[in-house]
């Protein structure tokens, strides 16, 4: 297995979207810096929360659509291009290739998301007492509470991240799957951040997960046939 | 002889539709075993089903004494592969396209890339990406491909299609080599019948999804040996002629007006001469031979009549 997620690593050269993770995560603290900064006196954010939503929100669409290009370049290209026939004359079970490909934009999802909210959270506890982000001081503890919640907000989203899927397939196409990530990644962020808090915190858990889920099936169903299916 | 491909019955259809009807085949050990047919005529779904790419609908595929289930794979490590269009994955070069492809088998050995592409004549090239390769030198490069892992079965796709010339005379020597040196069995298929008559030991001739024939090559050579073809008015008496006067022992009478003589040491003058002489009208003679290419047409048309 570690082989596989090796030589796909390797032959897709996935250490080369790194940059482009790093540069994600810059543009997204410079855009929430910028509002923050550029709203003057009337504070737009009050607090570390207030802040965090929001750059939460681009994190979670950004790398929904991030994990879509990998997506496609993984699983549809290889459709597309035909290659997958060469793949699937190699001594290996089917079933260990697909997976070992959604295993790795599912981690890559999870990661990238984790990654992306430590980085950010470090830049705002250094640089909120000389930008002045926001006006509350920001405190270690309340960092650190919102480690759990990254964590499945991170899984959760890695799991949304396979849908795009079950658009891509159908054609083999690799528009339709970046196109479907970003309608799904809007359509989730957007019913999260809408209300009160207390009922968009329901619709937090409820939705996400269930979309979530939604994703592993795809990813599931996507190959647990894949020993029948003929290769034209 | 061992046989290392075994075909029972297979049948394939499509939406209903039968594209391999009941295709019974053996190719033997260390044989180059020819496909000839039109297009469309189920030879990729054949070579698909034995690297089980396409599952049969009904039939029985047995690879080095295994049958093949749909969720068989171990048995492909013995096989090097190209099937229809060689894809690669153009953003590698060639070279590393070879890397990968050894360690998806599980062999690694850092020359067998390098003899590789310098048997296919791509050396020099290897760091070149794929996307600026034409399609004969990805046509090379998918052979080397197919070899590198030296596998015992070789099964090829049309992998001549789009070679020039001295690259088709170089994978036939190539194929050759690989047959006498290290015994590899190779099922190659191609509508080009002249290449394969030259090197193919055995030939199936595919139509309409169905194996009209399986025939060795020496069995076709010998049916189909140069001859001259004689038409006289009296048969029996221009072959009493013939061997007495002039010791033909290998002919064919074909009717009472045409004879066929095997013998290549006595001229086409001679026979005429010695037959006039003796008072034996001679309306045509002719020398005659059939190539693989009329033997092929000859059968998918339906005709029965072969030399």
């Amino acid at each position: 297995m570690l082989k596989l997620l090796r030589l796909e690593w390797k032959k897709n050269s996935m250490s080369s979207y790194f940059k482009g993770l790093i540069i994600c995560i810059i543009g997204i603290f410079a855009a929430v810096a910028l509002m923050a900064v550029g709203s003057g006196d009337e504070k737009m954010f009050l607090d570390y929360t207030d802040f965090m939503s929001l750059t939460n929100i681009l994190i979670r669409i950004v790398f929904i659509i991030f994990s879509s290009v990998i997506l496609s370049r993984l699983v549809i290209e290889e459709y597309k291009n035909k290659t997958v026939q060469l793949l699937f004359t190699y001594p290996l079970k089917r079933k260990r290739i697909i997976f070992a490909k959604l295993s790795l934009v599912f981690g890559f999802c999870f990661f990238s998301i984790i990654i992306a909210t430590f980085m950010m959270n470090i830049a705002v506890y250094f640089l909120n007492p000389m930008m002045n982000l926001f006006e509350a001081p920001v405190e270690i503890l309340e960092m650190v509470a919102t480690i759990p919640s990254t964590f499945i907000n991170a899984f959760m989203m890695a799991g949304v991240s396979l849908i795009p899927l079950y658009f891509g397939m159908r054609k083999k196409s690799t528009a339709s799957t970046i196109t479907s990530a970003v309608l799904i990644g809007f359509l989730i962020n957007a019913t999260v951040s809408n209300g009160d808090t207390s009922t968009s915190l329901s619709q937090f858990i409820i939705v996400p997960t269930i979309m979530c889920l939604l994703g592993l099936v795809i990813g599931y169903l996507s190959y647990y046939k894949i020993d029948k299916v003929d290769l034209t | 002889m061992e046989t290392v491909i075994q075909i029972h019955q297979l049948t394939k259809s499509f939406k209903g539709v039968e594209t391999v009807s009941n295709v019974n085949m053996n190719v033997k050990k260390g044989e180059i075993y020819g496909f000839l047919g039109s297009n469309g005529a189920g030879k990729t779904t054949i070579m698909k089903m034995i690297l089980n790419l396409v599952k049969p609908t009904s039939g029985e595929i047995k690879i080095l004494n295994q049958t093949i289930s749909t969720t068989s794979y171990q048995y492909l490590s013995k096989i090097g592969s190209i099937i229809e269009y060689p894809e690669f994955y153009d953003r590698l070069t060639a070279k590393e396209n070879l890397e990968l492809h050894c360690e998806y088998i599980g062999v690694y050995e850092k020359v067998a890339t390098e003899e590789a592409l310098r048997i296919v004549g791509l050396n020099g090239v290897e760091h070149k990406k794929i996307h600026e390769f034409s399609l004969g030198m990805k046509q090379r490069l998918g052979i080397a491909r197919a070899i590198v892992a030296k596998p015992e079965i070789l099964i090829l796709d049309e992998p001549i299609n789009g070679l020039d010339p001295l690259g088709i005379k170089d994978i036939r020597e190539l194929l050759l080599h690989l047959k006498e040196k290290l015994g590899i069995t190779i099922l190659i298929s191609s509508h080009i019948v002249s290449e394969i008559e030259s090197i193919a030991d055995t030939i199936g001739i595919l139509h309409h999804g169905e194996l009209l024939k399986e025939v060795r090559m020496d069995v076709i050579r010998k049916e189909n040996m140069e001859y001259l073809e004689i038409k006289i008015d009296d048969a029996k008496k221009a072959i009493h002629v013939l061997e007495n006067k002039l010791g033909i022992r290998k002919y064919e009478i074909v009717n009472q007006h045409c004879i066929r003589i095997f013998e290549h040491d006595i001229s086409q003058s001679q026979i005429n001469k010695e037959l006039i002489l003796n008072n034996i009208a001679v309306n045509g003679i002719e020398k005659q031979q059939q190539h693989l290419e009329e033997y092929f047409l000859n059968l998918i048309n339906g005709g029965n009549q072969i030399a």
